[in-house]
């Protein structure tokens, strides 16, 4: 632990979130057979949106947001970013599992007090979907646990890096499977935007944001998307040795991601639900039985 | 991206951060709407001047009118234009809201959108081309950059009367005064 | 200072209150606060004593009082908990009919309670856990109408449960020979099948009291119908009688290896448990009354709980012990919290009713959401802690399953704990609450240091965890490497300072950056984007079949199957009863002929037979 980490990763997390943010609207244009806008433009948002008077509904719509992205840098501080990883031996992955729900509680507290329905509707959404992918996420997670008999993450991808990586270990391959399935969910990109929808409930939870919330909103989903990948990355694919490796790792996961985010309609929630109740949830299980038997 | 530019950047950002990020709330109220898809689509591709439709006002900084304004829809024109945060820009889309166009007889539909709430700019034509569109936002980017897109604080500033305005005809309004 | 001077006190409180009753409403209030608060001290004199005194003889058995760090640590719980809530009765139950009454109740149940712990032996265990079923009963069903039929269902099944307790007791005595508690503590020798049978007639007896899941029927609607204070009581402490008595039974009297060795006892326990955490949480979930979805809750964190208690590291044990002192602030934070609400909104418990009160009661909203974020376990919080150690238990002793299931139920907490607090607190103010003032300081004063309690506990857990720790040591386990911050392992340490430094920082510094943007103006909730109209002004929150698309999915699977058991079951017994009522039909003309028909066909069988 040293406290240049401690100032580094989070600063590094958000600058690779702004990017990829820019990054994802530039390809999902050039997909789309467009031009697409300057890669800074996340950036330009955000100074624009800083610079905007916004409107506030009371003091924990002012919190919430702040508490958010707070719990978002605790986070990045709990996961390892090739061998920078500051806090990652005070918890290990149950830590990391329970932190990673201040963000979402943060926003769902902040605009429900904006007291808009589709706020609300927006957050229902949100926490079923967390429900749907949480259920196969906790299987893989536990597979993993058991099978490296520790529940430390830097641990996980020490013992990956002596060996090979865990989505190619004979019992772990199942549980990469179902990952790969609902990281779409976990990122809440295309076919599972239904807590956001902006044509449909005008942004979920962010209906009220505007000004500077806004902009601590987008650097909040900038931090989720980092968090997101990178803890499959360290799980899954071996962590790395150093920074540039691991952020090349995480930009071919999130460019993945992408390309699923353009080819998909969105699903509904109850579709969504099904869905990831079924054969990412089926592959997950059979994978820890697989484990835990071997 | 050239010095003068980088060095406009660090002195105004707000103000270039809001030329280059025109975040519109489209107003589909009449027939203009229909020329908005192919404009932030792929055959004209907004998104490379920075002009994404925003989903709720509070997330935008330009309103754009597509069209006739009749008198219901005027009430929630003025609605969102006050939710949307400062600064703000509004652009009038097509001859119906400049004058009328070829609703200027009818009995329910308003003639001059400005009397209501602040334009800073038009797009005339019935309907303008997308072309237009872009047209408008550049020259919007040169109002930007001389601070004569102040719509926002003429309205601040004259809000008395455009509220007086506006009472005039929808009679009275359901909401509070937004500056007092 | 001696035990039983602390029950007199506590016991005599109870009269003593009652009587100043009679006088005036003021010596009353002032007399039960006095009494309840009195205790605290008394008690946490006590810490590390390690005493035991003959009390009485009692037909030739002796009655012990006694007190070790596990009754301790029970016994300050009780004293304090019941001290917050008659603070918080003071207000709550002002105007209310049979005042008297009440305080006795809940000045008597407290001083049973701290019977229950302190008894040496299972005699005087089993006649302070009577008197407390029995004034359980009387407080519960004391608003008359549904809460007698609640107050029924609950001491119907408590008089089973005593009395499957009763004869385990007798067994107990008949082939021990004592029922001390010390001396039957480890020189226990019982066959197999005996261990089994006493087993389960105490499971019986405790499992009612904790609802666990057969036996949980009564606990939704007794929590609901009895009174706020009175129902943060009864779900932070005294259904926790029956964990105490699990504890009690498991490791004192049979023993832990003993325990582990029972074949099947794991697998029982286990499926148990897992059905106790997982059915309750989602039945929660549709519950649309404030108090029911908590006592569902209830049950479900209970479940947490005996899975900790009865996995049998000390790992887990720490952690489930340490979850009975956090579910009891934490939850009872909830039930005051809602009392406040129900009191301010005159009764309204209907979750589909309230909304937007954040803006009226922000005292209560900030406990109620402390209290949340401990159900759910979110860091920085008491449960958090207590659930860590249970889950790291879990997966390092090659239970994944189990812990799969615990944590999934920690998802679904969070889905009811936010429906809990989105609907009563955020989103927007019916007209009609609009003008309803804070809470007033007596009901906030017991909120806020059960708040305050909940994050110190999650921030410094060392604090309680070394006296559990030495607990959890006293009953054969290993002792843990504790430290203040959490636990020091080479398997994944826990280190809360590290948490809170890492949020706080965050924090301030997100605080800092959000300082650079312009100014917010604040607005009231009329101005919300509403697609430019205004919002409507009355109901235009999103709280009816919040989840609505899960519900579809689950609701056909969450009937209460053992629910609709007993209520048949009670149906047959009132069907029979009403055929055995043609018999017994109140003629004294009858009656005397079947004496007469029994005495002949007597003296028929004698004549015939010669049996006598
Ligand atoms: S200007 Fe022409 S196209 Fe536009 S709304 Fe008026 S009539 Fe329709």
């Amino acid at each position: 632990m040293h406290i240049s980490e401690i100032i580094l990763s989070p600063l590094l997390a958000l600058i690779v979130g702004v990017f990829f943010l820019g990054l994802s609207r530039k390809i999902m244009a050039r997909i789309h057979w467009r031009y697409g806008p300057p890669i800074t433009q996340p950036v330009i948002d955000i100074i624009r949106m800083f610079s905007q008077k916004s409107v506030s509904h009371g003091n924990l719509f002012n919190f919430g947001i702040i508490f958010s992205i707070a719990g978002s840098i605790a986070v990045v501080l709990f996961i390892p970013f090739g061998r920078i990883h500051p806090l990652s031996n005070s918890g290990g992955l149950l830590v990391i599992l329970y932190i990673m729900l201040l963000a979402p509680l943060g926003i769902a507290l902040s605009s429900g007090e904006a007291a808009n329905p589709n706020s609300s509707i927006g957050i229902s959404r949100k926490l079923l979907l967390t429900l749907g992918y949480e259920f196969s996420l906790l299987l893989i997670l536990l597979a993993l646990m058991t099978h490296y008999r520790t529940i430390s993450i830097t641990e996980i991808v020490a013992l990956q890096q002596k060996g090979s990586w865990s989505l190619f270990r004979l019992p772990l391959v199942l549980p990469g499977i179902a990952y790969i399935l609902i990281l779409p969910a976990i990122l809440g990109v295309r076919p599972f935007e239904i807590s956001k929808a902006p044509q449909e409930i005008s942004s979920g939870p962010m209906v009220e944001y505007g000004g500077t919330y806004l902009a601590l909103a987008k650097i909040e989903h900038a931090f989720a998307i980092v968090i997101g990948i990178s803890l499959f990355v360290n799980l899954f694919l071996g962590g790395a040795n150093n920074l540039a490796f691991f952020f090349l790792k995480v930009l071919l996961v999130f460019i993945l991601g992408i390309f699923i985010n353009a080819v998909f309609p969105r699903l509904r929630t109850e579709q969504a639900i099904k869905y990831l109740f079924g054969i990412p949830a089926f592959l997950a299980f059979l994978g820890l039985v697989i484990t835990v038997l071997i | 991206m050239d010095r003068n530019k980088l060095i406009k950047w660090i002195k105004t950002p707000a103000k270039m951060g809001n030329k280059y990020s025109l975040h519109a709330v489209y107003f589909c109220t009449g027939c203009g709407i229909i020329e908005i898809p192919p404009t932030i689509t792929t055959r004209w591709d907004a998104e490379r001047f920075g002009v994404t439709p925003a989903a709720t006002p509070r997330q935008a900084n330009l309103f754009l009118i597509t069209g006739y304004v009749s008198l219901k829809t005027l009430k929630s024109i003025i609605r969102t234009y006050e939710q949307m945060p400062e600064p703000k820009y509004t652009v009038g889309f097509g001859s119906c809201p400049i004058n009328g166009g070829m609703y200027w007889d009818s009995y329910n539909t308003i003639k001059h959108l400005d009397k209501y709430i602040p334009v800073d700019g038009w797009i005339a034509g019935c309907m303008p081309r997308p072309e237009a569109i872009f047209i408008a936002v550049t020259h919007l980017w040169k109002m930007i950059d001389n601070d004569m897109a102040d719509g926002y604080k003429k309205y601040r500033n004259n809000y008395d009367q455009y509220r007086a305005n506006q009472e005039k005809v929808l009679g009275s309004l359901d909401w509070p005064p937004l500056f007092k | 200072m001696s035990l039983a001077l602390i029950l007199i006190v506590a016991f005599s409180g109870a009269i003593i209150t009652y009587l100043a009753g009679k006088v005036s409403s003021k010596l009353r209030k002032t007399i039960a606060v006095v009494f309840s608060l009195a205790l605290i001290p008394m008690i946490a004199l006590l810490f590390g004593k390690n005493i035991e005194t003959p009390l009485f003889e009692f037909l030739g058995l002796r009655l012990i009082l006694r007190i070790n760090n596990l009754a301790w640590i029970f016994a300050i719980a009780i004293s304090i908990l019941s001290s917050l809530s008659v603070i918080f009765s003071l207000i709550y139950m002002k105007g209310k009919e049979k005042v008297d009454f009440y305080y006795f109740m809940m000045l008597f149940i407290n001083a049973a309670m701290i019977g229950i712990v302190f008894s040496g032996d299972l005699v005087s265990f089993f006649i302070f856990w009577e008197m407390m079923s029995w004034a359980t009963f009387l407080l519960i069903s004391y608003k008359r109408g549904p809460a007698l039929a609640a107050g029924i269902k609950y001491i119907i099944m408590s008089i089973f449960g005593s009395m499957a307790m009763l004869i385990g007791i007798l067994f107990i005595l008949n082939t021990q020979g004592t029922l001390i508690i010390s001396q039957l503590a480890g020189n226990i020798n019982l066959s197999l099948y005996n261990t089994i049978f006493i087993m389960i007639l105490f499971s019986v007896a405790f499992g009612v009291k904790n609802a666990i899941l057969p036996f949980h029927a009564w606990l939704p609607p007794a929590h609901s119908e009895a009174p706020s204070p009175f129902s943060a009581i009864l779900s932070g402490i005294l259904i926790k009688m029956g964990t105490y008595g699990f504890i009690l039974l498991l490791y004192v009297i049979v023993g832990v290896q003993k325990l582990l060795s029972l074949p099947g006892f794991t697998i029982v326990i286990n499926i148990l448990a897992t059905v106790t955490i997982i059915f309750p949480t989602f039945v929660a979930l549709i519950q649309e009354d404030a108090k029911k979805l908590l006592a569902w809750s209830t049950v479900a964190q209970a479940g947490y709980i005996i899975l900790g208690i009865a996995f049998g590291t000390s790992l887990s044990v720490t952690g489930g012990i340490f979850h009975f002192i956090n579910h009891a602030t934490f939850k009872a934070l909830l039930f005051l919290a809602i009392g406040a609400v129900e009191y301010r909104t005159n009764g309204v418990r209907d979750l589909n009713s309230l909304g937007g009160l954040i803006k009226q009661m922000p005292i209560t909203f900030v406990a109620a959401l402390i209290g949340a974020c401990g159900l759910i376990g979110v860091p920085l919080t008491n449960g958090f802690v207590s659930k860590w150690f249970i889950y790291k238990s879990l997966i390092l002793n090659k239970s994944p399953f189990l812990a799969f299931f615990a944590l999934f139920g920690t998802w679904g907490t969070i889905l009811y704990s936010f429906k809990l607090i989105h609907n009563i607190f955020l989103g927007q103010t019916p007209e009609k609450f609009k003008s309803i003032g804070r809470a007033p300081f007596s009901m906030q004063l017991p909120m806020i240091i059960l708040s305050l309690a909940v994050i110190i506990f999650g921030i410094f857990p060392g604090l309680p965890l070394k006296a559990i720790n030495s607990i959890v040591v006293s009953f054969g386990l290993e002792s843990l490497n504790i430290n203040l911050w959490g636990l020091a392992s080479s398997t994944g340490a826990l280190n809360t300072i590290n948490i809170f430094t890492a949020i706080s920082a965050g924090i301030l510094l997100v605080w800092l950056l959000s300082k650079l943007g312009s100014k917010a103006k604040s607005v009231n909730q009329d101005d919300t984007y509403a697609a430019g109209t205004s919002v409507p002004q009355d109901r235009y929150h999103y709280t009816v079949e919040f989840y609505k698309p899960l519900y579809r999915v689950i609701r056909p699977y969450l009937k209460d199957i053992v629910d609709i058991f007993y209520t048949l079951l009670a149906d047959w017994i009132k069907k029979i009863s009403s055929k055995l009522r043609k018999i017994y039909n109140g003629y004294v003309g009858n009656y005397v002929m079947y004496i007469i028909l029994f005495l002949a066909i007597l003296i028929f069988v004698q004549l015939k037979w010669s049996l006598w």
